[in-house]
């Protein structure tokens, strides 16, 4: 995304280039000055530092949300539900409808018969270890084959809930925020006792902000007999999605909305969002102070290095070689804070933490995942920042008569 | 005197300055022959033009009026970049206050022209060097300007003034932060670098002592040249620097 905005400033950066390789000043220069005014370049090196570490850690939040739900779908794999519903917790589909669905030619098998699940959705409220009170996390009673469904979800200690025995498998980042739901413990849930006898990891899936356990256990829990809340199919191929897909809509005994399961999980994508947008306006207000920042720096660099540039202009170097020199000390500058901002924060990568899906209003964990895609977004952001706040002020330097200069 | 021998060439120059729409004449009507080789100083009291006189001349100011060639070039005619260029071949600068950048040590501040020549590191290298050893400063080359003195550091000035073997150098007022002794030995170097390998130096100075180093000196009055005085008893140096450069 920010590499865009490098495109209409091409020309200006190609210029720079060329001056970098064939100026006549060298960078050494410019490195060099950058350290004669070590309080000031330290503090603007700071401020860029902050804000790249932000825009990158807010840009690791959304690859973390994103990834959730990346992993959570598989192309050949159908979700189905009530027409409108747009979550499985808001769906509802009957038996009947159900067993139908199991009957249709394009659904793939294995050993136990066609790979498809019935789950039913509920939400419960877990206290969070932190003690800052409770939220709403999801409960998905599923089938065995809704865990043969879903292979990126490993048992990593205890084993699988047993059908008609109360037990339920918790995820293991859940075992971070919240407290109650250990293994061994049990928990209340619609009257009746829940003994947690496993722990899995969701490889960073939705399945891992979930709580799973027998889908028939859950049923009578909560009474829903002869109804379930979504349906999910594996198909023989990702090719017959589409022919899937209109047939659950044009079946008149079924009249069900299909969708494939990564378009389905895309649609949840905005479970970070109003964190998203929050630290996004956090990072436009300090990236508007940065720039700023750095043009400040800069002014006073020049202001303090007239008559330095005076002297380079009488020795003959030009307009041209002194506006790239100081675009280039500016650049040099926020670099050093985009750099060291990108590493700062990797100190928030893998850190889990959760946000409130604004569909199921269930919490939904995921990782800060910073890459090195994004932390070179954000050593680029800062290159941004080192032109736009730098140009002015390397204008400026570039446009000071020699005589005004010596003077100074 | 034929128009190769003449180094400055100046022909009813003038030069204003404008506040607002009031037009403050600071030279005007300036007629002045400087031959090739030749030693002038510029002199006068504060206000006379002499600064703006030798900033016209070193092409990093332009004249109001009149015609302006120097070495060989009319400087009227030439845009900025143009001019930029002609600097860096033909001027060498010394200032008052040796204008050395605080960054780069004595060998850098005096390669610092010829980074502006189509020129291999080793030639680089090797008239630095030179230059540093017309100064007698090569011991000294990695010191930065703050690890030198005030003498060393003018010195340093005009090593860089002569390392790319300009036709002319002005220097203003290049003793005025020196102590007696210093600013003795830097019009000396001057006078050597004008004997011996023919530079035509034009000098800007309040100082008659300075002025007495120079063959002759102009006097300027309210922006107006007032008269040339020829410098009759100037001692012959004896010979100290290596041949010319290049050589």
């Amino acid at each position: 995304m920010i590499w865009y905005l490098f495109i209409p400033l091409a020309p200006y950066l190609l210029w720079l280039l060329h001056a970098a390789l064939f100026s006549p000043l060298p960078l050494s220069y410019n490195w060099r000055s950058i350290w004669q005014r070590f309080a000031g370049t330290l503090s603007t090196v700071g401020a860029i530092a902050i804000v790249v570490m932000v825009f990158v850690v807010v840009l690791s939040m959304a690859q973390g949300v994103s990834r959730a739900y990346v992993r959570s779908g598989r192309e050949d794999q159908v979700v189905i539900l009530r027409p409108n519903s747009r979550v499985e917790m808001m769906s509802s589909i009957t038996l009947d409808q159900a067993r139908l669905i199991l009957t249709h030619p394009l659904l793939a098998q294995d050993d136990h018969g066609p790979l498809a699940t019935t789950d039913i959705i509920v939400s419960k409220q877990v206290a969070l270890s932190d003690g800052s009170g409770t939220l709403s996390v999801t409960v998905r009673g599923t089938t065995p084959a809704g865990t043969r469904l879903r292979s990126q979800v490993r048992m990593l200690e205890g084993r699988w809930f047993q059908p008609g025995l109360s037990e339920a498998v918790v995820p293991r980042r859940m075992l971070n925020r919240y407290t109650g739901v250990e293994l061994g413990r049990s928990f209340d849930m619609a009257g009746r006792s829940w003994k947690v006898v496993g722990v899995f990891d969701g490889d960073g899936s939705v399945f891992d902000s979930e709580i799973w356990t027998d889908v028939a256990d859950l049923r009578q829990a909560y009474r829903r007999y002869g109804m379930n809340s979504s349906m999910t199919v594996r198909l023989r191929s990702a090719a017959d999605v589409d022919a899937f897909v209109k047939d659950m809509d044009r079946d008149v005994r079924l009249k069900l909305e299909a969708k494939a399961e990564p378009d389905y999980f895309a649609s949840l994508g905005d479970a970070g969002r109003p964190m998203q947008i929050l630290g996004q306006i956090i990072t436009v207000i300090l990236t508007v102070g940065a720039v700023f920042a750095a043009m400040n720096t800069m002014y006073a660099t020049v202001a303090g290095r007239t008559s330095e540039i005076g002297t380079l202009r009488a020795i003959g170097f030009g307009r041209r070689a002194i506006l790239a020199s100081f675009q280039w000390e500016a650049i040099l500058l926020t670099s050093l804070g985009g750099i060291l901002g990108a590493f700062l924060s990797l100190l928030f990568n893998g850190t889990s933490t959760g946000a409130v899906s604004m569909l199921t209003w269930s919490d939904l964990s995921y990782a800060f995942t910073v890459t090195p895609d994004l932390m070179a977004q954000g050593v680029a952001f800062s290159v941004l920042m080192g032109i736009f706040g730098g140009f002015l002020p390397a204008w400026r330097a570039s446009r000071i008569p020699v005589t005004e200069a010596m003077r100074s | 005197m034929a128009t190769g021998d003449i180094s400055v060439r100046l022909r009813n120059l003038a030069k204003s300055y404008w506040r607002g729409t009031l037009e403050i004449p600071v030279l005007t009507g300036i007629d002045l022959d400087i031959p090739r080789g030749g030693y002038y100083a510029l002199m006068g009291p504060s206000g006379s033009g002499k600064t703006t006189l030798l900033n016209l001349i070193a092409g990093i100011d332009r004249p109001s009026g009149g015609e302006l060639e120097v070495c060989g070039h009319a400087l009227n005619r030439l845009d900025d970049d143009e001019l930029a260029i002609w600097r860096s071949r033909k001027v060498g600068f010394i200032f008052q206050n040796y204008n050395l950048v605080p960054v780069l040590n004595a060998y850098e501040n005096v390669e610092l022209p010829l980074l502006l020549a189509d020129l291999g590191r080793a030639e680089r290298r090797r008239r630095v060097l030179r230059a540093l050893e017309l100064v007698n400063l090569t011991d000294r080359m990695h010191n930065y300007p703050r690890q030198l003195s005030g003498g060393q550091e003018q010195r340093v000035a005009i090593a860089r003034a002569i390392v790319h073997d300009p036709e002319l150098i002005v220097a203003d007022e290049p003793t005025g932060a020196l102590d007696a002794r210093n600013a003795e030995e830097a019009l000396i170097l001057l006078e050597h670098l004008n004997q011996e390998l023919g530079k035509t130096i034009v000098l800007v100075t309040h100082d008659p002592k300075a002025a007495q180093h120079a063959r002759f000196q102009i006097h300027l009055e309210k922006g107006v040249l007032d008269r040339t005085v020829e410098v009759h008893d100037r001692p012959e140096l004896p010979r100290i620097l290596p041949g010319p450069e290049g050589a």
